[in-house]
């Protein structure tokens, strides 16, 4: 694909974004906010009068533009919450990795046997395996500083192949036991450089741990950049001089890599079938579906947010709504005038309806693209534990967001709009001519 | 458009409101002729049907019978759009609260029925300006209405009602919020208008002392004409030249708001 294909994309493209309705969405609403745009701009005269009016009632109009801005700005978050899950969830799907855990949920773990088990049992299927456990550490009085995990280093960069780590901190990383292997923001986060200790002490695990950081790692966009990755056998070996080893021997989950992505449904069932009946059954699935298990115990998200996001729309359109109401009655004498003076009702109309739009666009921009920039610049992701890849919001999600802001004042216009220029003339004068 | 001479024409011209069930006729087949220039009162007492006529005269409203022919248009016949559309051309509105938009200066509520015309920027700001030193506020026209006083915003209004050079002037009871000495300054800016400018003024009023600047005087009593009293012209005590306006106008500036 060249540079020209991905900015010209073909009319197949198009109607395959066209497809998500929230691109649809999007794309009626950009045309007509141009249709209302170029309308707007037929009445260029007026939009001195028109901005004017929209401050008329400062306090008033800037508690309608808050909250056009709160509820804008939360269903920013809201759906970059939903984009970013979908996009990390998704973005695994290239790596050809399956996940092997406890048959009885991710909170059991499995024994270390399984990783050289399926390495010797599918040697032919997959690159590498690697046992993938949770430590939990507290650093100093944080409770969640950023995740870390036991892994087989050595496995670990032949199955992560997307982590950009440089060759000479690998190699370290590799050769020193108590070694780890850091995302870059934590290193940024923290101030923390290559020979730094990182002392972790964990609730899971007796055995506190001694890091020093060995290797730094950048990562994809939609991957963590704030995880810590250690020697699966230090901790091991830690926890066999304390309590008995107490919790040594496990994996918690077995991470492989398959050669090929079409022989991974037939090996997710291999190794399953293998542990069927062992004390420690298994369930294996990809690495995209392990991920999405987190999304799933939030339950049924997008249409918790879908159902928040009507009730916000209809509470501004209320909002809006009943601020240009209170305007348009305080203004009968002077739009009476206005009509007396010539201006005609679809004028009138117009007049009003450009000035609700401006009220909820002015709210929109500020809301909707003012959280974009904001999330751009601002990393949220640093107060997730590392448990959020990245936090931000996408432009079509930005635009999305301006698009409801456009509506609301389309439909808090109109009515006021139309009560706006059926006043009769006399009435509304009422004895002043 | 009609074959007729007069400025403002009406036969058997009746206006019947409906309230809720009820009929309430305030015109009563009412004939009236109105040369063009002539600077009408209407006088009467409350409910004699004086603004309701003023509002047929202005296109504001449809006589239920009869026609009401301005300028040789027959009203009747127009459309709501088309109507409005007259009015912008052909009338200028002079009311007894001013009406100014808040939000505009001076300036901008006068360019205000320019913005419908398609004269080009320079020629509408030509053209405020000159209405605005017209009515003596030359040096007002950044003045938001909150800062000017009673008298002052009544000569923005009238400068709004000539500023389109419109061939009919209308006004209500354009006095009755103001001072006597801001009263007479207004009043002495219609005669300018009708005698200077020739325009066609109908105004009504209740102050017999504004009347008596008119050259006609209607009155009016139950939706019936029952006076009409015709005055030889420019025979009245008030007599001022439109330098001596426009001087005496100039005095009033920093008056304080009458009300």
């Amino acid at each position: 694909m060249t540079a020209s294909d991905a900015t010209n994309p073909t009319p197949a493209q198009l109607l395959e974004l066209a497809r998500d309705p929230i691109n649809l969405f999007v794309l009626v609403s950009l045309l007509a906010m141009l249709v209302a745009f170029l309308v707007a701009f037929s009445q260029v005269r007026f939009w001195g009068l028109i901005l004017r009016n929209v401050w008329r009632n400062k306090a008033r109009a800037a508690l309608t533009i808050g909250s056009t801005v709160v509820c804008m700005g939360l269903m920013m978050l809201l759906l970059a919450f939903i984009t970013v899950q979908n996009a990390s969830v998704s973005s695994l799907r290239a790596y050809n990795r399956i996940v092997t855990m406890s048959s009885q949920g991710f909170g059991q773990v499995v024994p270390i046997k399984y990783v050289s088990d399926i390495e010797t049992e599918f040697a032919e299927w997959i690159v590498a395996a690697t046992p993938y456990s949770w430590y939990g550490g507290k650093l100093g009085e944080e409770q969640l500083p950023f995740a870390q995990f036991a892994v087989d280093p050595a496995k670990f960069v032949q199955i992560y192949t997307e982590y950009e780590i440089p060759e000479d901190q690998k190699q370290a990383w590799l050769n020193d036991p108590a070694g780890c292997l850091i995302g870059y923001k934590i290193a940024e986060d923290r101030g923390y450089k290559i020979g730094d200790t990182i002392p972790l002490v964990s609730d899971i695990y007796e055995f506190p741990l001694e890091l020093t950081v060995r290797a730094i790692y950048r990562a994809p966009a939609a991957t963590s950049q704030r995880v810590c990755f250690f020697h699966w056998n230090y901790l091991e070996e830690g926890l066999k001089t304390k309590a008995e080893g107490r919790n040594a021997g496990n994996a918690g989950v077995v991470v492989t890599k398959c050669r090929e992505a079409r022989a991974m449904p037939e090996l997710c069932a291999r190794i399953d079938g293998l542990n069927a009946s062992s004390q420690y059954p298994t369930r294996t699935q990809t690495e995209e579906a392990f991920a999405a298990q987190f999304a799933e115990f939030l339950g049924d998200l997008p249409t918790i947010i879908r159902n928040i996001g009507m009730a916000v729309v209809f509470v501004l359109v209320c909002v809006a709504g009943n601020t240009m109401a209170m305007a348009i009655r305080e203004r009968v004498v002077e739009l009476s005038v206005m009509r007396a003076l010539g201006f005609v009702r679809r004028q009138v109309f117009l007049l009003v309806l450009i000035e609700s739009l401006a009220l909820t666009l002015i709210g929109g921009v500020i809301g909707a693209i003012g959280t974009k920039l904001w999330l751009d610049w601002f990393d949220v992701s640093k107060y997730a534990g590392g448990f959020v890849a990245a936090f931000y919001v996408t432009w079509p999600t930005a635009l999305a967001g301006l698009s409801v802001a456009f509506w609301v004042g389309l439909l808090s216009g109109v009515p006021a709009a139309a009560r706006a220029a059926s006043i009769p003339v006399v009435a509304g004068l009422r004895k002043v001519v | 458009m009609t074959g007729s001479d007069w400025a403002i024409e009406l036969r058997e011209v009746s206006k019947t409101y409906h309230r809720d069930q009820f009929e309430v006729p305030v015109l009563d087949r009412l004939n009236l002729e109105v040369e063009e220039g002539e600077f009408l009162a209407l006088m009467g007492p409350s409910g004699s049907g004086k603004t309701t006529l003023l509002n047929l005269i202005a296109g504001l409203d449809f006589a239920t019978e009869g026609e009401v022919i301005v300028h040789g248009q027959d009203l009747g016949v127009l459309s709501e759009d088309e109507i409005t559309r007259w009015r912008g051309e052909n009338v200028g509105f002079i009311f007894q609260t001013y009406n100014l938009v808040p939000v505009l200066t001076a300036f901008e509520n006068v360019e205000l029925p320019l913005l419908l015309t398609n004269l080009p920027r320079s020629r509408r700001r030509r053209n405020v300006a000159t209405a605005l030193k017209v009515v003596g506020l030359g040096d007002r026209m950044d003045h938001y209405p909150r800062q000017l006083s009673g008298g002052q915003e009544q000569r923005v209004s009238i400068a709004r009602a000539i500023v389109t050079d419109p061939y009919l002037i209308v006004a209500d009871e354009p006095t009755g919020d103001l001072d006597r000495h801001s009263a007479e300054e207004i009043l002495d800016l219609l005669e300018i208008l009708n005698r200077e400018f020739e325009k066609t003024i109908v105004m009504v009023t209740h102050d017999p002392r504004a009347a008596e600047r008119a050259r006609r005087i209607l009155r009016l009593d139950k939706g019936q004409l029952v006076g009409d009293d015709t005055r030889p012209s420019h025979d009245h005590d008030h007599d001022h030249g439109p330098r001596e306006v426009a001087l005496a106008s100039s005095q009033v500036n920093g008056e304080e708001r009458s009300s």
